[in-house]
């Protein structure tokens, strides 16, 4: 990746859009904006070096707030549409952020794939436990039982524990951060971008208006940081919530191929996509029909 | 015309197509223009499958309604085809000890058919040779009963099997075999010019994505779907020659998705699918729409609606192509009819897409996507195709540009600068929530208005750079593209797609002149309103049950048809006399 020597310069102020924020207050949104711009801000790329990709639901609205090369898309599709991005510049780091609504019910195919695919991409998602801009509707990763707009009597559906089923795809990056610990949540960031290969980054996100049931002094209080550690373990101790919540760079398979490593036909070739765009003499290959 | 067509049918499995290939390979080499039609059923093995190669002199682009020789693999064949032979007609069959039937009796009696039974089994096991071989055996009973020269054929076997000895040698002891075979009056070829030897023998799939290649498409991100399939798999086979990134994704959603990813970060990219996974898309193609997103999608038509016929033919999605997506944004739909122009317009249609910044969809047919055709190589090498990328901003332009020109509302024509992420200059958001100059969330109605009007602005300068409808008609003898539209018009036909093919076999006088449509949305009309007052007649031939062309025509202009000509079937050939 290019880290030009000019960018060491970079502050806040350089990612800042001028537009207003329209969060709820107290909404874990901001804690994760602020983690991102650090973290660019600390890997020295300049807002138009990047790729920032939104889906649809209050995280999405994030797109307002920053600069750099964005593109808001449609809800659920995120993944998908980043990962096109970065396989057609591999030198421009792809971001996509997404709710639990979009990439664990509209899109979860998506995130299914783009793991066992290891597009080299960054993955957010805003877990907030529920569909914030829809009004607090349940989503896959809601508690079951829980009392939301739509379900008045509480959910019947059962939780999906989005770490095992994540772990069960064979990633090869995992981390979990919270809205609340913005220190924790840039280093996570960051280690997720330097990694080749698809990175999911679980975030429980604080939602003051809809989610009654995980707030952010819940989040704050059950937190714990460990090591990055084996498949096993770090499954282990993702998976398992009751007690404490195990966040951090939980598991990162640094030998794996990406997507587009492992494409024979692109191997020794040292152009990207974008950069191929020509008029291509087909001669060779029309003249196997003659 | 003069030309002669032989039909080989069987199950799935049994060899059909590669008997039919190889037939149509050692013709076109031997001077003669081919074509070839494939109808089959929606299974893998046992279904009822045929191979039709139309032989002629001259340019031939359709199969005619029967055969001069049928070439059966089995007993259904017989029974099922066997009213496809015209009077003369040869029935090449290879069960034994067939009794017809009596009214197939009658039937062969009376149109003195030459029935000829191969014992293709006992043949290779005298000679010690295994099931496949059958089909250059067979192959090569073909090629004596027209007269050709084993030569010809060994020297395509050569060239696919030389470097097995041991199996060219079996190969040559079947066509010897099969050239002795029989012992009948030889069919009567036209005789062979030399103009088809250099042409290319391809199907509309193959042409489509070895354009694509040419245009400059670096990626295909697809889904399997007869009857685009073959061209996912074509281009997924040449990959280590053309280098492109071929992607068989999860779904049609993820498909055109990742394709829209691809074009924004620059490159060209397409997806390829049939109604269904078109159908799956349109979200996708709407946020093109809005978010100003170069995006080139192949349609390939089949029968629906639902699953319908996945492996027969039909025109039935132009107004789908034409509307599809929720809200108004302009796009372009356009429509391939033969393998020729399955190449020029994918350099077309990515064209459009990037100089107008809009999706664009270009229909094809089962018809043309697995129909073999000979098409003249140079004309598709010509250099009268370029890239051209509209807008597109890089090197030192960068500097000038400010944020909000991304979606600047008073940009000429409604095309706004758009440059690709990573590039050093101000950055904006592509955005599919409506949005002002930079991509901004912008929810006041005068905003509102203003992108609209600048995205639909589009429309009209599509109106002026696309071409007009093409002029079909006999000048001097010739059947070529009229650039004049005066003179005399007794029946006017109007069609787009694979019927062009159909009807331009069928046109013999200077009576009947035929309008092609191969840009339909938005669609020109001033032409067609200008030759359909002068026209005696005017006839609308479409491949549909509510003529779809001719409710757009209606809508633009208020033309309405002397005559229309359906059909639904998923069959090709309209009836030509329907026409006349
Ligand atoms: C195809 C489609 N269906 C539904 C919606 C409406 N919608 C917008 S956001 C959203 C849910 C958002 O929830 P989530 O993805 O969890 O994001 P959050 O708002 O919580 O950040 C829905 C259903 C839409 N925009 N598009």
């Amino acid at each position: 990746m290019n880290q030009p020597k000019e960018n060491a310069g970079l502050s806040m102020k350089d990612y800042n859009h001028n537009n207003l924020c329209t969060w709820c207050d107290g909404c874990g949104n901001y804690g994760i904006l602020t983690a991102i711009k650090r973290a660019l801000i600390e890997l020295e790329l300049a807002p138009h070096q990047v790729l920032i990709c939104f889906d649809v639901g209050c995280h999405g609205n994030m797109s307002d707030t920053l600069v750099g090369y964005r593109f808001h898309g449609l809800h659920g599709r995120v993944i998908s549409l980043a990962a096109g991005a970065a396989l057609a510049n591999p030198d421009v780091p792809v971001i996509a952020f997404g709710g639990d609504g979009a990439c664990f019910s509209e899109g979860v195919g998506h995130l299914v794939h783009a793991v066992r695919s290891n597009y080299n991409m960054t993955f957010i998602l805003h877990n907030n436990a529920n569909y914030g801009l829809t009004t607090g509707q349940a989503s896959a990763l809601t508690p079951h039982g829980e009392k939301m707009n739509t379900a008045p009597h509480g959910t019947v559906e059962e939780l999906l524990n989005s770490m095992d089923f994540v772990f069960s795809l064979n990633p090869s990056f995992v981390a979990r951060g919270t809205s609340g610990n913005i220190k924790q949540l840039t280093d996570i960031i960051k280690a997720g971008i330097n990694h080749q290969g698809f990175s999911y980054i679980d975030v429980l996100q604080a939602c003051p208006t809809y989610n009654k049931f995980a707030t952010h002094e819940y989040l704050l209080g059950k937190c714990y940081e460990v090591e990055t550690s084996d498949f096993e373990t770090a499954r282990k101790a993702a998976v398992d919530t009751s007690e404490k919540i195990a966040t951090g760079v939980l598991y990162q398979d640094k030998t794996r191929s990406t997507f587009l490593d492992q494409l024979e036909a692109r191997k020794g070739i040292d152009t990207r996509l974008v950069d191929e765009v020509r008029k291509v003499d087909v001669s060779a290959l029309l003249a196997k029909f003659s | 015309m003069s030309r002669i067509s032989i039909k080989i049918v069987g199950a799935q499995g049994q060899g059909v197509n590669s008997v039919g290939e190889m037939c149509a390979k050692g013709l076109k080499r031997a001077g003669y223009c081919v074509f070839g039609e494939r109808e089959y059923m929606s299974v893998i093995m046992n279904g009822h499958s045929s191979y039709q190669l139309e032989i002629s002199n001259e340019k031939v682009r359709s199969a005619q309604e029967k055969s001069d020789v049928l070439v059966t693999f089995n007993h259904h064949g017989i029974k099922n085809n066997l009213r496809d032979l015209i009077e003369g007609g040869v029935l090449l069959h290879q069960t034994p000890q067939w009794k017809f039937g009596e009214e197939d009796q009658k039937f062969i009696d009376a149109n003195s058919i030459k029935v000829i039974y191969l014992p293709t089994e006992e043949i290779l096991k005298k000679l010690n040779a295994k099931p496949v071989l059958g089909n250059v055996l067979i192959t090569s009973v073909v090629w004596s009963l027209i007269g050709r020269s084993s030569d010809e054929l060994k020297e395509m076997v050569r060239e696919r099997f030389g470097h097995k000895k041991d199996l060219l040698e079996l190969n040559f002891k079947c066509i010897d075999e099969g050239t002795q075979l029989i012992e009948i009056e030889k069919l009567v070829l036209p005789e062979p010019d030399d103009c088809w030897k250099s042409q290319l023998l391809i199907t509309g799939s193959q042409a489509m994505g070895l354009g694509a290649i040419h245009a400059g498409c670096r990626a295909l991100f697809g889904y399997p779907m007869t009857p685009a399939s073959p061209l996912l798999t074509f281009l997924a086979d040449i990959q280590g020659e053309s280098k492109m990134l071929v992607k068989q994704a999860e779904d049609e959603i993820t498909a055109v998705q990742m394709m829209v990813g691809a074009m924004h970060a620059g490159t060209r990219a397409m997806t390829a699918t049939s109604g269904g996974g078109y159908d799956l898309m349109t979200e996708t193609i709407s946020l093109c729409g809005i978010s100003e997103t170069p995006a080139v999608i192949v349609l390939a038509q089949r029968p629906g609606p639902g699953t319908g016929l996945p492996t027969w033919t039909a025109q039935g999605d132009l107004l789908m192509a034409v509307s599809a997506g929720h809200g108004e944004f302009p796009r372009v739909v356009m429509s391939v009819s033969d393998a020729e122009d399955s190449f020029s317009l994918m350099m077309d249609a990515f064209n459009y897409a990037e100089e107008f910044q809009i999706p664009v969809t270009v229909l094809t047919e089962k018809q043309i996507a697995e129909s073999l055709f000979t098409i003249d190589a140079l004309q598709v090498r010509g250099d009268r195709l370029q890239v051209r990328r509209g807008r597109l901003v890089d090197g030192d332009g960068l500097k000038l540009l400010r944020a909000s020109d991304r979606y600047d509302p008073d940009a000429p024509d409604g095309v706004s600068a758009r440059w690709l992420p990573g590039s050093d200059a101000p950055t904006y958001c592509a955005q599919s929530y409506e949005h002002n100059a930079d991509g901004s969330f912008d929810e006041s109605g005068e905003n509102a208005t203003a992108q609209m009007e600048k995205r639909m602005k589009k429309m009209k300068g599509l109106k002026r750079v696309l071409p007009e409808p093409e002029l079909w008609k006999v000048n001097s003898e010739k059947l070529i593209v009229n650039s004049d539209f005066s003179g005399e018009i007794d029946v006017l036909v109007v069609s787009w797609g694979s019927n062009k093919n159909v009807i331009l076999d069928s046109i013999n006088d200077e009576s009947v002149a035929y309008l092609h449509y191969t840009y339909l949305w938005p669609l020109k009309t001033e032409k067609l309103v200008e030759l359909a007052a002068k026209a005696k007649k005017t006839v609308l031939v479409e491949g549909n049950a509510q003529g779809q062309l001719g409710m757009l025509i209606k809508q633009e202009c208020g033309l309405e048809f002397d005559e229309r000509v359906l059909k639904f079937d998923g069959r090709v050939s309209v009836p030509l006399q329907l026409i006349s």
